[in-house]
């Protein structure tokens, strides 16, 4: 009787290896990649579900850059991430320093601060909606109590945009949690020595802490850029899919959904959704190429 | 040996596993029934509150038990996801048997995906005699007939009798010859129902518009188009010519119609603006029901709506004639529909025509609030509103019915979605004060309007 030459040990492990993660890679180009290659072929194409795709070459990136719409929500769009990210991350960033104090009791404050962002963005927008409430609300009547007469907030054209950044700064959380692990990990020996040198508390966090917590930054930094442009959900339910008033929510994301599922411009709006990732993949390189010059891995030599 | 069996389950093991993970398809394979299944998808429009379901349920019980061939089910579908969970049946090949109820604007949102019923009504020498006639004529498109109709909704002015009697003013008049009950007096009411915190109405001079506590007239739950079409344009609701191919927004009378909305929220004040708008969409409250609003224009559906439980008394009035000396009364329609794409368009007309028969059409036009679109049924329907909504004048809902807006409000134009949001946009610029010139506003979205007419023209084959 002959037997089959014997997979050698590594070989059978690879073997393995693929055959537990089969599910997981299957899921992934049936579910990921599958709809993104059809994604891009529909970008060629006039679709409007009901009837089959008809190949129209670069027509939909060309009029794209005709768009008034498309521009306008993309100027909401980096509006928004010009304001709401750096703020966020600052934002976030202060918290944690102050969560990372030992002082009593800093677990339940650790818990309230990360509590709103297990809250689904829906509810988040509902909730929030009940206090922008010009008439209703519970921040105008605050604002009334220190002289200042509060906006229209979602009402106002002009507040709209800031209300959402101030909405954003609410669900900081999980940044929190991921700083302040960075922070607990910056090695204490460092301060002891700062001490010893005389360094006050300020140059102990500009020297020491905000260095050794760079890694962190940056992982917090790329995504929430990739979070503030794909932002959708919290202004689809507070203007009900308008992007209204006056269109000056009329995110990227928002105006990509409606040529899709409002206007049945399938493959317009797949055009838009690869153009958003070339804007996002740009922005993120240019934030890997940047990282070199603040970036600081300790252990890493510079130049290698 | 027992390393091979051992790998062979394990594999087993994967593969079911995967089969499971995908298999939400293999529920569909079911082993055939003698009934073929109408699915009826709702959630267009009205139809989804709890009592609504309830109702739609024994309505599929009364039909399952009185047919042998067909069976049908509710599939209820949350409003707001109705675009994108028809659109994926669709995509996917699974598209329900019948939609609605639908309304004039659904129709036309979703209009290259309905079947025409025309073939069905001819071979089935459907006598449509019976309906009202606008209600045909909503669903009527020059290729095709989009359904049988349900129902119609006329529209009217819907008034607090507290708030006119406190102000000292006759209610508006039933007479729908009266030819005093225009624009001019509809203003003139509302300013005078219009009050601020310390009690003085929007005609005093020591008014202040800063503090008001009650409006004298509402209109924001429509629509550019459905808040202009009665203002006597000559293409009425549509803001296009007959052959779709010119913008007409900024007609003479559609600026004349939001310049007066506009005067009204920001000069006289008698209307509120998005503000006051948006702090009764997030306490959940209509225009009406709080007792703050002297007028409400709306439809018949806001009976079901909005006429329980209020904390006065109420009562509906003819809409004012319009500048031009016409009555404009905007009207929205309700019918169901079959996708081209259903499998069972045979037996989906027979249910379309069964929920529409003159047996039961009443029962659901009660579940959605609308006025049966057959006349045989108007007696029996006028004895199930006296029941419902007591004290109110039902003539006014009926007669109603004779001064719709056609062309329509919400009926199809090309680029349907992307023109209502281009409108709508003007309208919002309106109410949020960012824009109070109606001039202005209906030349820049003409100019929108007509270049997305150009480009729809310049793509068609």
């Amino acid at each position: 009787m002959n037997s089959s030459p014997r997979l050698s040990l590594a070989r059978r492990e690879s073997l393995w290896a693929y055959a537990f993660i089969s599910p997981w890679i299957l899921g992934f180009i049936i579910f990921t990649i599958g709809p993104m290659l059809a994604s891009l072929f529909f970008s060629f194409t006039e679709y409007n579900i009901v009837d089959s795709p008809r190949w129209i070459g670069l027509t939909n990136y060309i009029n794209l850059f005709h768009d008034q719409l498309f521009w306008h929500s993309l100027g909401i769009t980096f509006k928004y991430a010009v304001i709401a990210l750096p703020l966020g991350l600052v934002f976030s960033y202060l918290i944690a320093v102050l969560l990372n104090q030992k002082i009593r009791g800093i677990n339940i404050w650790r818990t309230v601060y990360f509590l709103p962002s297990v809250i689904a963005g829906v509810a988040v927008a509902l909730l929030w909606g009940r206090i922008f409430d010009p008439k209703f609300g519970i921040l105008n009547p605050l604002l009334e109590q220190v002289g200042i007469k509060g906006p229209g907030w979602l009402a106002d054209p002009q507040w709209a945009v800031p209300a959402l950044v101030i909405m954003s700064l609410w669900s900081v959380g999980g940044n929190v949690i991921i700083y302040l692990a960075g922070l607990q990990g910056v090695p204490t020996e460092l301060y002891d020595a700062a001490k010893v040198d005389g360094a006050t508390a300020w140059q102990r966090f500009r020297y020491i802490t905000l260095p050794m917590t760079t890694p962190v930054i940056f992982y917090n930094l790329i995504l929430g850029l990739i979070g503030t442009f794909q932002y959708f959900t919290e202004v689809y339910v507070l203007t009900n899919g308008t992007g209204n008033p006056a269109r000056s929510t009329l995110f990227y994301n928002l105006y990509l959904y409606q040529n899709a599922f409002r206007y049945f411009h399938m493959g317009y709006a797949s055009t838009m959704a690869w153009v958003l990732f070339l804007i996002v993949l740009a922005f993120t390189l240019l934030i890997f190429r940047s990282s070199d010059a603040w970036v600081y891995y300790e252990g890493q030599l510079r130049g290698r | 040996m027992k390393n091979k069996l051992f790998k062979l389950f394990t594999l087993f093991a994967m593969a079911s596993m995967l089969l499971a993970a995908c298999g939400g398809g293999a529920a569909a394979t079911q082993a055939p029934t003698e009934k073929v299944k109408v699915v009826i998808f709702v959630g267009m429009g009205t139809g989804t509150d709890p009592d609504q379901v309830d109702a739609q349920n024994k309505l599929a019980e009364k039909f399952n038990s009185t047919h042998d061939n067909i069976e049908i089910e509710f599939l209820i579908v949350p409003h707001e996801e109705y675009a994108t969970r028809y659109l994926a049946m669709l995509s996917g090949g699974n598209a329900p048997q019948l939609v609605g109820p639908n309304g004039i604007s659904t129709v036309a949102e979703f209009f290259d995906t309905w079947e025409d019923v025309t073939p069905y009504i001819e071979a089935d020498k459907l006598d449509l005699s019976d309906f009202y006639g606008p209600a045909v004529e909503l669903n009527t498109y020059p290729d095709k007939n989009t359904g049988l109709p349900l129902g119609l909704y006329p529209s009217y002015i819907y008034y607090n009798k507290d708030l006119f009697d406190a102000a000292g003013l006759d209610y508006p008049t039933h007479d729908f010859d009266d030819k005093s009950w225009n624009m001019d007096k509809l203003r003139e009411y509302a300013m005078k129902l219009t009050v601020d915190k310390n009690g003085k109405n929007a005609t005093d001079p020591d008014f202040d518009p800063e503090n008001i506590v009650q409006y004298g007239y509402d209109d924001s739950w429509d629509s550019m188009r459905g808040t202009l079409a009665d203002w006597g344009a000559e293409n009425v609701g549509r803001p296009t010519t007959s052959d779709y191919k010119t913008a007409v927004a900024d007609s003479p009378e559609w600026i004349q119609g939001l310049q007066w909305l506009s005067d009204g929220i920001w000069k006289d004040h008698f209307i509120g603006s998005a503000e006051v708008q948006a702090g009764r969409d997030s306490a959940g409250v209509d225009p009406f029901g709080p007792g703050t609003t002297g007028m409400f224009y709306s439809h018949t559906w806001f009976l079901a709506e909005g006429l329980h439980d209020l904390s006065f008394s109420a009562d509906i009035a003819p809409f004012p004639f319009n500048p031009k000396g016409d009555r404009i009364s905007r009207i929205d329609a309700d019918n169901f529909t079959i996708p081209k794409d259903a499998q069972h368009k045979q037996e989906a007309w027979e249910v379309m025509k069964w929920l529409t028969s003159p047996e039961i059409i009443v029962d659901v036009c009660r579940i959605y609030g609308c006025i049966p679109a057959r006349k045989s049924v108007q007696a029996t329907f006028l004895e199930q509103l006296k029941t419902d909504y007591p004290g109110i004048d039902y003539d006014v809902i009926f007669k109603s019915i004779d001064y719709l807006d056609k062309p329509n409000n919400e009926e199809w134009i090309p680029e349907w979605g992307k023109i209502e949001d281009a409108l709508n946009n003007g309208l919002s610029l309106v109410y949020s004060g960012e824009e109070t010139d109606a001039k202005k506003v209906l030349t820049d979205s003409n100019a929108e309007v007509q270049k997305i007419l150009d480009e729809y023209w310049a793509a068609q084959p």
